[in-house]
């Protein structure tokens, strides 16, 4: 981890200091959930679907840091991963006649089964090695959604019966709403309770140096299996509940765009943070709405944004954070990205 | 026959990969990276050379050089805005640079030349009646390819071999250190690196461009296959790249024949995936992977 020099000097906020007992991290946490709740009973369902994806895509961004951002594992299985939950809950709805609220966890549970049974030759690669052979594993199991017809219905992909919230009163859009939102305070907390644990700093250890890691008795093959398991646990999850926000499963969800979005979500937030992972989630998906319809203008868009935040703003979000919010710490944040 | 008939275009297929990988292999040798918007140079490359011969009617050579022309320029750009600047940063900053400039031109290519799903044919420069070579019906067109592609790899050498600046270039790969105490401009070498490399993918897309159809999205399809090709000829082998591509067009033809038509697009990335597992240094490996 980089030193900051920003640390050393009151600057910005920093420089009134009643400020920085206002605003701290949980203050605005707690903000931000609070605006999350209110969010559907202010605003039109479009605006309320609109939040309900970015919540889920905060699942996949902050399960996608694990891996990349603090195992520091270039792995590009997340795409097929998520699909897999998808077509898990969505196939045990559809064909099985399963409840959402069964076949939600099985999709999980089955992604996170398939994301460790990735990590085994996966543990092998290092670098680009393994950036090649996980878009390869991406790109086979998107073929496989394609081509394995008499299971995932080929490219048209069926249509899901919606899901009931009728036991609790609410209607499908709400009770979906709200069960994202719990789902992803309870795994956002989860997050960093793992990246405080033993867990986490192991991680870190792996990010920073495999051997020095493996000086300090960190068990490499477990701790990045963990990591491989986890990544997919929050994939698979977000995968269901994408399933059952768009009442549709079709193969090309799960293609390439898919991979860079929740990449570019993590590196523009700044590999390591978790808050930065949240809030380039937020920040890339009012982006993707606003550029609804026009495909090309998204890919620009998209590229141009990961391009120049990594070309500029190395550290992304979680370093503009740290400068700029006062009380504001990234233990975990790869500040940079660069060589020392 | 049909054995026949599947090896011819699956020559064909495998010296088109062959000759992306080699562009590819080229970069990574020379500057250590892997190029993900290496399919999309070939991409754009494809598209100049339509807007050249059939929006604009300039006859099939000079459009040939203009697109690999424009192919080159937008190799320097990458050196420019991508490598240049990200030059000391981890491979994870650069995977993702590459990555996002690639989206960036697959954007720019579906804006300009087609929307969504829609296709461009390109007229082939010769006749299109097949003509029989021992006995199997041969494509001219096919036949067009492996020359062109034989005529590359002929330049290729011969640059290496005797111009100052191949042997430069092979020396930067060696040592980039050394290369610059002897006075080499290593500088220069790396943007001559990305501009050839670009260039190649250029000449493949022309060449290919008849044989199939053009879309914004063909970029990542082939991109793979030179993945596959050089995964399989062993990363950072030029011989390895261009066996493993010939090798990758002749397997897939004959999955796609005798297994299913389906199983074709499949076995790029199954030999990915297998190679990299069972032997990652490849066929031909070049080196081995880092243990710790």
């Amino acid at each position: 981890m980089s030193t900051d020099p920003e640390r050393s000097g009151p600057s910005g906020l920093m420089a009134l200091p009643w400020l920085a007992h206002l605003i701290g991290r949980r203050t605005i946490f707690l903000a931000g959930l609070a605006a999350f709740a209110v969010w559907p009973l202010v605003f039109n369902p479009y605006l309320a679907y609109a939040a309900n994806l970015a919540l889920i895509y905060i699942l996949l961004a902050v399960g996608l840091n694990f891996i990349i951002g603090f195992a520091g594992q270039l792995v590009f299985a997340n795409g097929a991963l998520m699909g897999i939950g998808a077509y898990c809950t969505g196939l045990l709805m559809y064909d099985g006649g399963w409840p959402f609220w069964l076949a939600l966890p099985a999709g999980a549970i089955l992604a996170t089964v398939i994301g460790l049974l990735v990590a085994l030759p996966a543990l092998r690669l290092q670098g680009l090695y393994l950036a090649l052979g996980t878009v390869a594993f991406t790109q086979f199991a998107l073929w496989v959604f394609i081509h394995w017809e008499a299971v995932t219905y080929g490219n048209a992909g069926f249509v899901l019966p919606p899901v009931s919230f009728e036991a609790i009163g609410l209607g499908k859009d709400m009770g979906l709403y709200y069960l994202t939102l719990l789902l992803v305070v309870v795994f956002v907390a989860m997050a960093y309770r793992i990246s405080r644990s033993r867990v986490g700093r192991a991680f870190i250890a792996v990010r920073e140096s495999e051997v020095a890691a493996e000086a300090l008795a960190i068990d490499l093959t477990v701790y990045k299996t963990v990591a491989y398991g986890v990544s997919a646990l929050y994939a698979g999850l977000a995968g269901g509940l994408f399933t059952a926000l768009l009442g549709v499963v079709v193969p090309e969800s799960f293609n390439l765009f898919q991979i860079v979005l929740q990449f570019s979500m993590v590196i523009i937030g700044g590999l390591g943070s978790i808050a930065g992972a949240i809030i380039g989630a937020i920040a890339l998906i009012s982006l993707q709405e606003l550029l609804r319809g026009f495909q090309e203008v998204q890919e620009i868009a998209f590229g141009a944004l990961l391009l120049l935040t990594l070309l500029f703003f190395p550290g992304g979000i979680a370093a503009a954070l740290k400068r700029w919010v006062p009380g504001w710490s990234e233990t975990h944040h790869q500040d940079g990205g660069r060589r020392p | 026959m049909l054995l026949a008939y599947a090896l011819s275009s699956g020559l064909t297929t495998g010296a088109l990969y062959a000759l992306v990988a080699v562009g590819l292999v080229l970069c990574y040798r020379t500057t250590g990276h892997m190029n993900f918007s290496h399919g999309e140079l070939f991409m754009i490359g494809g598209f100049l050379a339509y807007t050249f011969h059939v929006m604009l009617g300039a006859p099939y050579i000079p459009s040939l050089l203009l697109a690999v022309l424009g192919a080159f320029v937008l190799g320097l750009i990458t050196d420019r805005t991508v490598y240049r600047p990200l030059i000391h940063a981890q491979p994870l900053a650069m995977v993702m640079a590459t990555v996002g400039f690639s989206f960036l031109l697959k954007g720019i290519g579906r804006h300009f030349w087609g929307g969504q799903g829609e296709v461009v044919t390109f007229p082939s420069p010769v006749s299109p009646a097949p003509v029989w070579v021992l006995g199997t019906p041969v494509f001219p067109q096919q036949l067009l390819v492996i020359a062109g592609v034989a005529v590359c790899m002929v330049l290729l050498i011969a640059f290496f071999q005797f111009t100052r600046a191949g042997k430069s270039m092979q020396a930067t790969a060696e040592n980039p250190h050394a290369a610059y105490l002897v006075g080499m401009r290593v500088e220069r070498i790396y943007a001559l690196t990305w501009g050839t490399s670009a260039a190649l993918a250029g000449v493949a897309a022309v060449l290919m461009a008849p044989l199939t159809l053009l879309t914004p999205d063909v970029g990542f399809i082939l991109l793979l296959k030179a993945f596959a090709a050089t995964i399989l000829g062993g990363l950072g082998s030029m011989g390895g790249a261009i066996l493993g591509g010939l090798l990758l067009g002749v397997l897939e033809a004959l999955a796609g024949t005798y297994i299913h038509s389906s199983v074709q697009e499949v076995s790029a990335f199954v030999i990915i995936m297998v190679v990299l597992v069972v032997r990652p240094s490849g066929l031909f490996g070049a080196r081995g992977l880092r243990r710790v």
